[in-house]
């Protein structure tokens, strides 16, 4: 069922790094897999969370705290408040305002960092550096932060409450007759999607050791996690996971071979996952009728 | 009217009227409907029977007049809350939820309906599979909704309607596309549904299914209430004949009567 | 009173080039209901092939405009009938991710082909500027203007009298009924798709004479395109040029916007994203379908 999480303890910076990095998009992408892939609401600014999360950790090691717990507990509540205060007025717009609209919260957000002051402005914040035995421990942090993500949405998924969402997604008006309170449940999935994402930036900061508005708000961490839900099957419980591993194994590869030219052909993988694999790869393990159903499928997208 | 009579009424529409731009669709129209029974709803094309289930549903606030389940205005309630007052409805254009099977689809109304609240994930789906088998949809309980026949289809929406656990259930021309026996079928569920409690308003074209299963029929033309009374009552009424068949034909029965 | 009428004027001139980014923009959507994030890119390429003709071959850059449209316009077509044709009506996700990924192809072929480097281009009238009633006007920015406005009345024009131009306000209204009249539907998708480009490779090769070019200089105008989109209405071609002017003018007041909160200095200048989302969200939450569109919601 996708539930293959090692812990490759390797004794090898670049692994552990990577791998880190890894589980981050993952958790990432379970975060944008409540909202978009259950609940059907596509978010285009879910970067967002994850810069909030990560500059929590960066303000409160200004201040002097460094502890991790306390790192992760203010970003999954500052989150979960964001994400309610934010989602209340956007979550009644349909399809593409919403993904709009959140695209220009995360860009407004990018705007407020790079100009307030105590946020360190552009110029960014600096933490208490990692050293080496703390490396270990940032990559277990992470392991813990995705493992609850999966967790959490296998159980979700399972539950009322994920029914709630999927049938949001199916039919919203339908959902209503039915009882389902539209709104509270949509910003149910949005908040706990933020804490996904707000988690995983909380740990990455004091990993990585810095952070300002072009690291925390990068384009590139709003699309990659949805790339991943997508080529692992949105809507599913191990479709991000395995996103994940596969887009970053790729990446990975890219940047070895191409270096700045990786960029061209991630976008170009890109395009080719849209158009040929949509539902992910869920979608065709579990696809019955072979090479002719995955095409006529295709094909009822076009004109 | 008596206090018997009063504590009878579950359903009061009480001289609704909705308009949209210049047309009144509905107008004046006013009701009663008594706990436990079976009430008709008829009339020509376009008198405003769908619109009217939509006022009872709350998917429409009406312009004029109130509609009052027991003592609650419906319009004051927002849309996913009138499930849990009790009342349930079904669309003549079933849109289930497509990629869910037919099981999860009745389950969610199990969860979120009026006793939803109280319920488990699993006491929900064991109440679905009880709702299942009484509706008929037993054997295709595992199968994606949207690939369900027509008459299933059908069956799927009272299900989901029955979930709810509602005291008032409105089926809105449930029987249209159902052949010979099915609407037998159809009929002899909603009497079972009827026994069980539930006080129903059916909507149809059939005259023949209206006519076997109401103990009541009002009559609709025009966005106005023409007449009310027993199936019998109704059926011989000048008016009624007249507003379905046109007034020639009301005036030509009407001679030959006093011949 | 001078600087009001000063910031009046220059949200005006701003307004036109936002204009005719967001004409592109709403056609695209309006037709095809597709977002299309590329259209910065677009911009972009615009810009640089002016850079280009300009470095080269000395054209003077409103020379090029034309030579921009109709670059761009084909590229445009190419692309839409190669790619984006096959996921029309898919849903959001589809067109979103994959307008991105080639915006984030064309960036990075743009950056291989002209590196990172700023650049500009220097004409003679570049700075030079007139003052009617104590106001600056640069006229540069007047003449984009203008080209803008003109652009906008061409393109309203053929959209209403020409027989494309029916065919594509057909295809918007009702694709099967467009089919069944004769419409070949992916042709005019192209064409719209490619009048999108056009129109933004149009207002990159305007903005060199305002703006510096780098590869990137298309995102900043995508957001902001998409919020004058939606101010104007979506899908209108009067709601895009009203919606540019509008919000130009409410940007240009908004840089005078210079506020200590909390021992925190916020200057408009810098949070030009914010403004543009603030007014999104509140035309979104308070009249969805902008000045001057359809109620269709």
């Amino acid at each position: 069922m996708g539930l293959l999480l090692f812990v490759p303890g390797f004794h090898n910076d670049y692994i552990n790094l990577t791998f880190r990095n890894i589980l981050m998009y993952a958790a990432m992408s379970y975060g944008w897999n409540m909202i978009g892939g259950y609940t059907g609401y596509v978010s285009f600014g879910n970067v967002a969370f994850f810069g909030i999360g990560a500059y929590c950790s960066a303000v409160l090691s200004r201040a002097g705290v460094n502890n991790l717990f306390a790192d992760v507990g203010l970003a999954l509540v500052v989150c979960a408040l964001f994400a309610i205060v934010v989602g209340l007025p956007i979550l009644r717009l349909r399809g593409h305002y919403f993904g709009i609209a959140t695209l220009g919260v995360a860009l407004g957000l990018t705007d407020l960092a790079n100009n307030l002051d105590f946020l360190g402005g552009s110029g960014g914040l600096n933490l208490k550096q990692a050293d080496q035995a703390h490396f270990y421990l940032y990559y277990y942090a992470m392991w813990v932060v995705t493992l609850v993500c999966m967790v959490a949405t296998f159980f979700i998924a399972r539950s009322k409450l994920g029914y709630a969402f999927v049938a949001i997604r199916e039919n919203e008006e339908a959902a209503q007759v039915l009882g389902i309170a539209p709104t509270r449940y949509k910003v149910t999935a949005w908040a706990i999607g933020a804490m996904m994402g707000g988690a995983a930036g909380a740990v990455f900061a004091p990993a990585n050791g810095f952070v300002d508005p072009g690291t925390a708000f990068a384009l590139d961490n709003n699309v990659f996690p949805i790339a991943m839900a997508i080529l692992g099957g949105m809507g599913t419980a191990s479709g991000p996971f395995i996103g994940a591993l596969l887009l970053s194994g790729v990446n990975e590869i890219l940047q070895q071979k191409f270096l700045w030219l990786h960029s061209l052909f991630f976008g170009a993988i890109i395009v080719l996952i849209v158009l040929f694999l949509p539902r992910g790869l869920m979608y065709l393990v579990g696809l019955r009728g072979g090479l002719r159903r995955w095409f006529s499928d295709l094909r009822a997208f076009r004109v | 009217m008596s206090v018997a009579e009063a504590r009878d009424v579950c359903l009061r529409v009480e001289n609704v009227g909705m308009r949209f731009g210049g047309l009144w669709a509905l107008d004046d129209v006013s009701f009663k409907v008594e706990r436990g029974t079976i009430l008709g709803l008829i009339g020509p094309n376009g008198s405003g029977k769908t619109t009217m289930m939509n006022v009872i549903s709350g998917v429409y606030k009406p312009t004029a007049g109130s509609v009052l389940f027991g003592e609650k205005r419906i319009a004051d309630v927002p849309t996913h809350d009138v499930c849990h007052l009790g009342i349930a409805r079904t669309f003549q254009v079933v849109k289930p939820f497509a990629s869910l099977t037919v099981r999860e689809n009745v389950a969610v109304g199990a969860m979120y309906g009026r006793l939803g609240a109280k319920r488990s994930g699993k006491d929900a789906f064991s109440r679905t599979d009880e709702l299942l088998d009484f509706v008929g949809l037993g054997r295709v309980t595992d199968r994606p909704a949207s690939d369900l026949t027509i008459p299933d289809r059908k069956r799927l929406e009272v299900a989901k309607a029955l979930a709810l656990d509602p005291e008032l259930l409105l089926l809105d021309e449930v029987m249209a596309g159902l052949n010979h026996t099915e609407v037998d079928e159809a009929l002899h569920l909603l009497r079972e549904v009827n026994q069980r409690g539930v006080t129903l308003i059916v909507v149809e074209h059939l005259m023949k299914a209206i006519m076997s299963i109401s103990k009541h029929v009002i009559v609709l033309a025009e966005g106005k209430k023409i007449a009310e009374g027993s199936p019998l009552e109704v059926t011989s009424s000048p008016v009624v004949i007249e507003a379905y068949l046109g007034s020639r034909f009301a005036k030509r029965q009407q001679e030959e009567r006093e011949r | 009173m001078q600087l009001l009428l000063q910031n009046l004027v220059n949200g005006i001139l701003s307004g036109g080039i936002l204009a005719l980014v967001a004409l592109g923009f709403s056609l695209v959507y309006g037709i095809m209901n597709i977002i299309n994030l590329a259209h910065g890119a677009y911009i972009m390429l615009g810009a640089y092939l002016a850079w280009q003709l300009f470095t080269s071959l000395h054209l003077d850059p409103m020379l090029s405009v034309p030579l921009a449209f109709v670059a761009l316009f084909v590229f445009g077509y190419a692309v839409q009938r190669t790619i984006i044709n096959r996921v029309v009506r898919a849903p959001v996700l589809a067109t979103f991710l994959l307008t991105f990924a080639l915006s984030l192809v064309f960036v990075t072929i743009a950056l291989f082909i002209w590196t990172g480097d700023t650049r500009g281009v220097q004409t003679s009238y570049a700075g030079a500027n007139f003052t009617l009633a104590g106001v600056t006007v640069p006229w540069a920015k007047l003449l984009t203007l203008v080209v803008a406005l003109a652009i906008t009345g061409l393109l309203y024009l053929w959209l209403h009298r020409s027989k494309m131009g029916r065919a594509i306000r057909a295809t918007s209204m009702d694709v099967g009924a467009a089919q069944l009249v004769g419409v070949r539907v992916p042709h005019v998708y192209g064409i719209t798709y490619g009048l999108g480009a056009g129109l933004a490779g149009a207002a990159g090769a305007l903005l060199t004479l305002s703006y510096p070019l780098t590869p990137t200089m298309g995102d900043p105008f995508l957001i902001k395109g998409f919020v004058v989109c939606v101010l104007g209405g979506l899908g209108s071609v009067e709601g895009a040029l009203l919606g540019g002017l509008v919000y130009g003018v409410i940007s240009s007041f908004a840089t005078q916007f210079d506020v200590t909160i909390l021992g925190q200095h916020l200057s408009g200048t810098g949070l030009q994203d914010v403004v543009a989302l603030i007014v999104l969200l509140l035309v979104l939450i308070v009249r969805p379908r902008g000045l001057v569109g359809r109620a269709t919601v």
